[in-house]
């Protein structure tokens, strides 16, 4: 008897604690009201250029550079920081694995968007499991007359201890071997996923073999904001499927774009398996043997 | 309307007496340090005709006057973002006005903007001034010829005193190399700026790469090196032959603003000892350079700590 007492107690002690993370989790793409009212709750991260940050932020918010979250490494444009950078990179900030966390950037440039979701990838691969992002931008936070601050925030730095959630990140021979077996995704425009048009630093035209073409310049309002989320999840099952657990890779031409829709599939609308290849067509194309098509 | 107000320092001098004095005598005013290094390629007759056509029409231009710093951001071929904050003086705004001058190499290797890894100070949000002083900025009133000549630069030891390592690890390889490699030799994250072929025919072409070898200016060192554009026909035009053009190196040494606390030189030894990797060697030098080139190839010794 004092047992089953004792489980129901520890089942409903985990089930409180797992309470803000869910609550957290239901609005992965949050509004500027939305943060206002929550501040106190999360850590805001802001990823725009430290000038920038200077000049206004979301009171409060700590600023680590997009460019400290992604880096150039073995001629590949955006990949990942080693693991112990990474880990150094966020103990700065503060943030532990269960720490609610939004992430805001400038939504100026198609890669300044997709530099938002980049940053929430690389967070989720760290293990910090709650992540969030502005909707809009810093540009909504201003055009919505939110408050600002100049002063910029120094964390107080904890050593980060999240365990990596590596299954989310894929390399090309994982590629290789799932050809034909999961869903792959290719989001960039569909001239580029054709082959008419190729980037410069992308050795061979066309797309990885067997993969669905599902734009990133699909997902976003003139404002920068995010389209209405029924619209975007209708276009995700469209090409995607609506089998929640199958195994989706999603890939652009070097791997940040690559997250905007891994962000959508996995953290919106809660497709259980989603990764993303950071190296993408930059890497993949590199190799002559690995298959590209029109 | 007068085009550079500012450029009379007397102006502004009538309330910043101090720093208008200073400043007069200032690189970042007179940017003689430009002239300085380069005439050294040059014989007496061709330093003169440099000074009256090349200096004084062309390098001179670039100097900073206070408005460039404190109310418009610097022209830069022609480019400004204009006025820094609508026509307020403004304290410091290094992204709007160090970032241009220094735009084509340090500012945006810092960012991480080119080279891809953002500097470690960059991303703790430290911006020029956090290092770079006032004084240092503005000039201490000595007329210095060269920058490296100004006593208070800024040191990574005055920040990182060495001794004060948490690891063992670290402290050792400090104490190993504090003689003969500076801090960037270990601590760039890899690819920099490197213009070529400056002047000659169609203007200097830029390229990441990154360079090891021994110090021009500390021949006991091995430092990160960065290739300084000029050819043997850069002022060609302007009737200068270089009569000395081997005098000087065709690389200086130079603190590299993209500085990591791990980078594949300090994780594993051998990078340096046994690859040799970045070091520059006969076969990787500039092709019709500069012959005291030879005097920055190192042989680093082998000790195959990874083995």
């Amino acid at each position: 008897m004092i047992k089953t007492k004792m489980k129901i107690m520890v089942g409903l002690l985990a089930l409180l604690l797992l309470l803000p993370a869910a609550a957290f989790a239901a609005d992965t793409v949050v509004s500027t009201d939305w943060l206002v009212a929550n501040q106190s709750k999360v850590i805001v991260v802001d990823i725009r250029k430290v000038e920038d940050y200077n000049s206004g932020h979301v009171p409060g918010a700590v600023n680590v550079f997009y460019g400290v979250w992604a880096i150039q490494k073995a001629g590949l444009l955006n990949e990942l920081p080693a693991d112990d950078d990474l880990r150094d990179i966020i103990s700065a900030t503060g943030i532990e694995p269960a720490t609610n966390v939004v992430v805001v950037g400038t939504i100026a440039t198609w890669a300044d968007k997709v530099n938002i979701t980049r940053v929430a990838w690389t967070l989720k691969y760290a293990g910090v499991a709650n992540i969030a992002i502005l909707d809009g931008g810093f540009e909504k936070w201003v055009a919505d007359k939110k408050p600002i601050s100049k002063d910029a925030v120094k964390p107080k730095a904890k050593p980060y201890r999240g365990a990596f959630n590596k299954a989310i990140l894929v390399n090309k021979a994982y590629v290789l071997a799932s050809i034909g077996k999961a869903t792959i995704v290719d989001d960039r425009e569909p001239d580029f996923y054709s082959g008419a048009k190729k980037l410069e630093f992308v050795a061979r035209p066309g797309h990885i073999k067997g993969a669905v073409n599902l734009p990133v310049y699909a997902i976003y309002n003139a404002d920068g904001t995010f389209k209405p989320m029924a619209e975007l999840e209708a276009m995700a099952k469209k090409a995607v499927g609506e089998d929640k657990s199958r195994e989706i890779i999603v890939y652009c031409d070097s791997g940040r774009f690559a997250s905007a829709w891994w962000y959508l599939l996995s953290e919106t609308f809660s497709y259980k398996n989603v990764k993303v290849y950071d190296g993408s067509v930059q890497d993949f194309a590199k190799d002559p043997s690995a298959p590209l098509e029109p | 309307m007068v085009k550079r107000p500012s450029d009379d320092l007397a102006l502004c001098g009538e309330c910043h007496q101090e720093i208008a004095a200073t400043y007069k005598k200032s690189l970042h005013y007179t940017t003689i340090g430009q002239r300085n290094r380069v005439v050294k390629r040059m014989s007496k007759e061709e330093t003169k005709i440099f000074d009256e056509k090349v200096f004084e029409k062309s390098c001179r231009s670039c100097h900073a006057t206070c408005g460039d710093c404190h109310v418009k951001s610097p022209s830069i071929g022609g480019v400004s973002v204009g006025l820094i904050s609508k026509h307020k003086f403004v304290r410091r705004d290094e992204g709007k006005t160090c970032a241009f001058c220094h735009g084509g190499r340090v500012y945006p290797e810092y960012t991480g903007e080119y080279g891809g890894n953002a500097d470690v100070h960059y991303q703790k949000g430290m911006m020029c001034m956090e290092c770079h002083t006032a004084d240092e900025v503005h000039g201490d009133g000595k007329a210095y010829a060269l920058k490296e000549e100004v006593r208070d630069r800024p040191r990574c030891t005055d920040c990182h005193e060495p001794g004060r390592e948490t690891k063992l690890t670290a402290q050792v390889a400090h104490l190993k190399h504090s003689q003969t490699a500076s801090c960037f030799a270990c601590h760039s994250a890899g690819e920099y700026r490197n213009c070529y072929d400056c002047h000659l025919g169609g203007g200097s072409q830029a390229k990441p790469g990154f360079f090891l070898g021994t110090s021009p200016r500390n021949h006991k060192e091995i430092t990160t090196l960065r290739i300084i554009p000029t050819v043997r026909d850069s002022f060609k035009p302007a009737g200068i032959q270089q009569a000395n053009f081997d005098a000087l190196p065709n690389y200086w040494d130079s603190p590299i603003h993209n500085i990591r606390k791990r980078t594949e030189r300090t994780r594993n030894c051998d990078t340096c000892h046994e690859e040799r990797k970045g070091f520059l060697t006969m076969e990787t030098l500039l092709k019709n350079s500069s012959r005291t080139n030879l005097e920055l190839i190192h042989k680093t010794k082998s000790i195959p700590v990874s083995k």
